[in-house]
């Protein structure tokens, strides 16, 4: 006799929530990469769109930037893991001082926006250079800046993806067991074969990982090619539908969208890698207390604090000093001297210019509302997802993570597509109004506040939530008491990296903004290219001190955080006081 | 009678007198898309909303060929925001006015200017004379004073200039000097073979030189000389076989939802005071009786090569093809 089968949860009471997360996933993650699948195969005459579609892959200025973006991402991002990792593993490992210090810095060097960073390497080096010129070290003059190059473009990006490594084998370092290492140090094992023999093979997943995301990152970045590339004709990917976008105008949409297709296939077989190489992970162990530091340095605690401590410098403190340093002078090229130093550019692009103004109050609401709606709706789709199985939840997350992983460009070139004509239904044209930048963050960003929300649904007591439904809650009421506040910190946490990362955000805005509606990183990249170079520098130096200022909030906030949210947190490893046992 | 004809004769003079102040009838929104630098457009709509205060003027800055690119989207997308265009030069406009994008301000007043450097239509106008010459940092080591110096052995890699496929000048300026200088396209040849880089629009190359990277540039005249009096280590010079000049025209668009405010600021644009905005903000102006700023020589003593906007406008792929070809692009 058959045994009647129980309703599921999504029979029972599930089906609306469910049919919103994915009108949602639809709309955010499916919809841009379909809309572009559309534009590249369409085109008169039809039927030919997969030939203009190989036609435009296979052209030379196609190719050729190509292989410069994969050149530049593997370059970098070898060079970024390898930096990352080895932060990493000294801050989870040892006992290095400073650590939550030092962990901030190298955060707050990711979160710096990759135009700026451009912008302070640049002013790093070459002839021209406030700092070295201060310091009478400048190459002679008619040198080239030697951060114009392939080599530069390169440098900078490992130095900015750097962070994104450390934080994602840190994550890995904190899931080992402190068990494991006990174990191992009682049997006699020393640090260096604890590492090479068990730490590293337990964390193969999350370098594998974190290759991929320094790899995707490094393909799709569009601020610093854009700004020590394309000065000398180094054309990648992401700068290329941006030229030929500008300089065509909407005639190249069609050819930038095969563009784009390029990139999407490109990143879609990085997040295919990816996934292949989490199926292969080992069985996660029990997870136990996180490990604690093994490797008690004793007399090179110091000189290893010391070499850290030059990684941060190089990282983030000399390249700010140097764009501070062409913020103070009154005109771009001019050495700084205590004559010649003055407040005059931030006056000149806080209070007198109403563009920077503006653009400023721009990506603070954008990136505002980008952040509190996806902090919203977030927690909503994990939970729906969750509950509903992993038949629901692996296509999605699938979609959502492609989209996340496709280059900015890519997306903005999405959003005009649908935005261009005006809304079935309701009749308006989102295009040149602030509805179609939020449109595109909340494509961009969606992925990267589902993620956490996802991993907290672990935290959510089951038991409390049954024993809630048989008390007679409903769906609302539990959702209200016990799913969304213990969603919330992980909710807030995402929220907060999409409201960081939008608010510096340049390559989605550089394609869709107009009249009015600017952002910080649009009004920095017109300001470098009307030759207002001290200008440039001075937006460059108020967008950095406002990312530091929220960031030092939030650290003041973690003790009311749970573990794993603050990404500083979690590099800098076991708190101090518990290594000195 | 007679009573009544005087009343209605006062009251015509009184509408007259009305009709002659525009100032106070201009309002509403007007939305001006241009290729001037940030700094120079907020000058010109503030010294406009001083005149005209109920207008709500605002602007949107781009390199030329962006802004247009910007401006044709919106088209395509059936809703231009744009209601006055001021951009770098007359070949872009002519293209525009060949399409019927632009409205003709028949009323506008050029009497004070020479022949032939508004649009004989009147559906665009200049406003400064934006001269091309080359720039030099202060410690290079020798002062360039024609364009045949660019090619010296002297200037080997030194060379840097903006690229037509950014910069409206930059295309102006190739047409100009290809028809003006002995051997054409060899010039650019000859420059290429000497290592001479062509990227990016005329801020990049005040950069590179600004900050001693390169040695020389060709560029637009008022850049360096308002950087070197900020105190920037640049020179510019005026080179002897003459200068090319865009004229940074300005037009009211058909599809203008604010017809009186948009003449009113072509008007303002085109009269003295407006003129005498372009000499504060360090331009040459196109108005003769306009004194020259500070840091430029005389008129007499600025050499401008001949302009055929519409057979620019004809040649332009053509010459945006051969530049890309020569410079590999």
């Amino acid at each position: 006799m058959r045994a009647a089968s129980k309703p599921g949860w999504i029979e029972r009471e599930g089906r609306p929530l469910l049919a919103l997360s994915l009108v949602l996933v639809v709309l955010l993650a499916a919809l841009p990469i379909v809309r572009l699948v559309l534009a590249a195969l369409g085109g008169d005459p039809p039927g030919q769109g997969f030939a203009r579609l190989i036609g435009v892959a296979l052209a030379a200025r196609t190719l050729a930037a190509l292989g410069e973006t994969l050149l530049i991402a593997a370059l970098s991002g070898a060079a970024a893991i390898l930096l990352g990792g080895a932060l990493a593993l000294t801050l989870a490992l040892t006992d290095v001082a400073h650590k939550r210090l030092l962990a901030f810095l190298i955060v707050m060097s990711l979160m710096v926006a990759p135009q700026v960073a451009a912008l302070a390497f640049k002013a790093l080096a070459g002839p021209g250079s406030p700092l070295l010129n201060a310091l009478g070290l400048a190459p002679p003059l008619g040198t080239p800046n030697p951060m114009l190059s392939r080599g530069g473009i390169v440098l900078v990006m490992a130095l900015h993806h750097a962070p994104l490594a450390a934080i994602a084998i840190a994550a890995g370092l904190a899931s080992v067991p402190r068990a494991v290492i006990e174990a191992a140090t009682s049997d006699g094992a020393r640090p260096l074969a604890l590492t090479r023999h068990i730490v590293l093979p337990m964390i193969r997943p999350h370098i594998a990982g974190a290759c991929v995301l320094v790899a995707i990152a490094g393909f799709g970045n569009f601020g610093i090619p854009a700004l020590l590339g394309l000065p000398v004709n180094i054309v990648t990917l992401p700068t290329l539908v941006y030229q030929s976008l500008a300089s065509f105008g909407p005639t190249i949409i069609p050819d930038a969208a095969r563009l784009a297709v390029v990139m999407a296939l490109v990143a879609g077989l990085g997040v295919a890698a990816s996934s292949l190489l989490a199926r292969h992970s080992p069985e996660p162990l029990e997870p136990g207390e996180a490990m604690l530091p093994v490797c008690r340095l004793g007399v090179w605690r110091w000189p290893l604090t010391g070499l850290v401590w030059i990684a941060v410098v190089v990282m983030l403190l000399l390249p700010s000093a140097a764009l501070l340093a062409s913020a103070l002078v009154p005109a771009y090229g001019m050495t700084l001297t205590l004559e010649t130093a003055t407040l005059s550019r931030f006056v000149e692009v806080l209070l007198r210019q109403s563009v920077t103004s503006r653009a400023l109050v721009n990506s603070l609401l954008l990136a505002g509302t980008a952040a509190l709606l996806l902090a919203a709706l977030t927690p909503l789709v994990a939970y729906a997802l969750t509950r509903a199985g992993r038949r629901w939840i692996t296509p999605a997350l699938a979609i959502a993570e492609l989209t996340y992983a496709l280059p900015g460009i890519v997306i903005a070139i999405a959003a005009i597509l649908l935005f261009l004509k005006p809304l079935p239904l309701i009749g308006i044209s989102l295009y040149a109004t602030p509805a179609i930048i939020l449109a595109a963050y909340l494509m961009r960003f969606f992925a990267l506040a589902l993620k956490p929300a996802l991993a907290a649904m672990s935290l959510v007591d089951r038991a409390q939530e049954e024993a809630a439904a048989i008390a007679g809650a409903g769906l609302c009421s539990r959702l209200a008491y016990i799913v969304l506040p213990t969603l919330a910190p992980a909710a807030a946490a995402g929220g907060m990296m999409v409201f960081l990362l939008a608010f510096n955000e340049l390559t989605v805005s550089a394609l869709l903004y107009s009249a009015g509606t600017e952002t910080l990183g649009v009004a920095l990249l017109s300001l470098d290219d009307a030759g207002l170079g001290a200008e440039a520098a001075a937006v460059g130096v108020v967008a950095t001190l406002i990312v530091a200022a929220i960031m030092i909030v939030l650290d003041r906030l973690a003790p009311w955080l749970p573990p794993g949210v603050l990404p500083w947190v979690v590099l800098a490893g076991a708190a101090p006081t518990s290594a000195r046992r | 009678m007679l009573k009544s004809i005087t009343r209605a004769f006062g009251a015509a003079v009184a509408l007259a007198v009305f009709a002659a102040h525009p100032a106070a009838a201009q309002e509403g929104k007007l939305v001006l898309y241009t290729s001037q630098p940030n700094t120079d457009a907020q000058q010109t709509i503030d010294a406009f909303k001083a005149r005209f205060p109920k207008v709500d003027i605002t602007f949107v800055r781009d390199g030329t060929t962006k802004i247009m690119a910007k401006l044709r989207a919106e088209m395509a997308a059936g809703s231009p925001q744009a209601d006055v265009l001021l951009i770098a030069d007359s070949v872009t406009m002519e293209g525009l006015k060949k399409e019927g994008l632009l409205a003709a301000h028949a009323s506008a007043d050029v009497s004070a200017y020479p022949a032939g450097i508004h649009d004989a239509d009147k559906t665009w106008f200049a406003t400064k004379l934006i001269t091309t010459g080359i720039v030099h940092h202060a410690k290079a080591p020798f002062v360039p004073t024609a364009w045949a110096d660019l090619t010296k052995p002297e200037a080997k890699g030194q060379v840097t200039m903006p690229s037509p496929l950014v910069s409206g000048a930059a295309l102006i300026h190739a047409a100009t000097l290809v028809g003006t200088l002995p051997g054409g396209w060899d010039y650019y040849k000859a420059l290429k073979a000497n290592g001479a880089l062509a990227a990016g629009a005329n801020g990049a190359v005040l950069k590179a030189v600004a900050s001693g990277e390169k040695m020389y540039g060709v560029i637009v005249d008022f850049m360096p000389i308002r950087e070197k009096a900020k105190g920037a280590p640049v020179a510019f010079v005026f080179p002897s076989e003459g200068v090319s000049a865009v004229s940074e025209p300005v037009a009211i668009l058909k599809s203008t939802k604010n017809a009186d405010a948009a003449k009113a600021f072509v008007d303002f644009l085109l009269s003295k005071e407006g003129q005498e905005l372009a000499l504060k903000q360090g331009y040459l102006a196109a108005h003769p009786q306009v004194d020259v700023p500070a840091g430029f020589p005389a008129r007499s003593a600025i050499k401008l090569m001949a302009f055929d906007a519409a057979k620019a406008l004809a040649e332009t792929d053509a010459n945006t093809k051969t530049f890309t070809d020569i410079f590999g692009q």
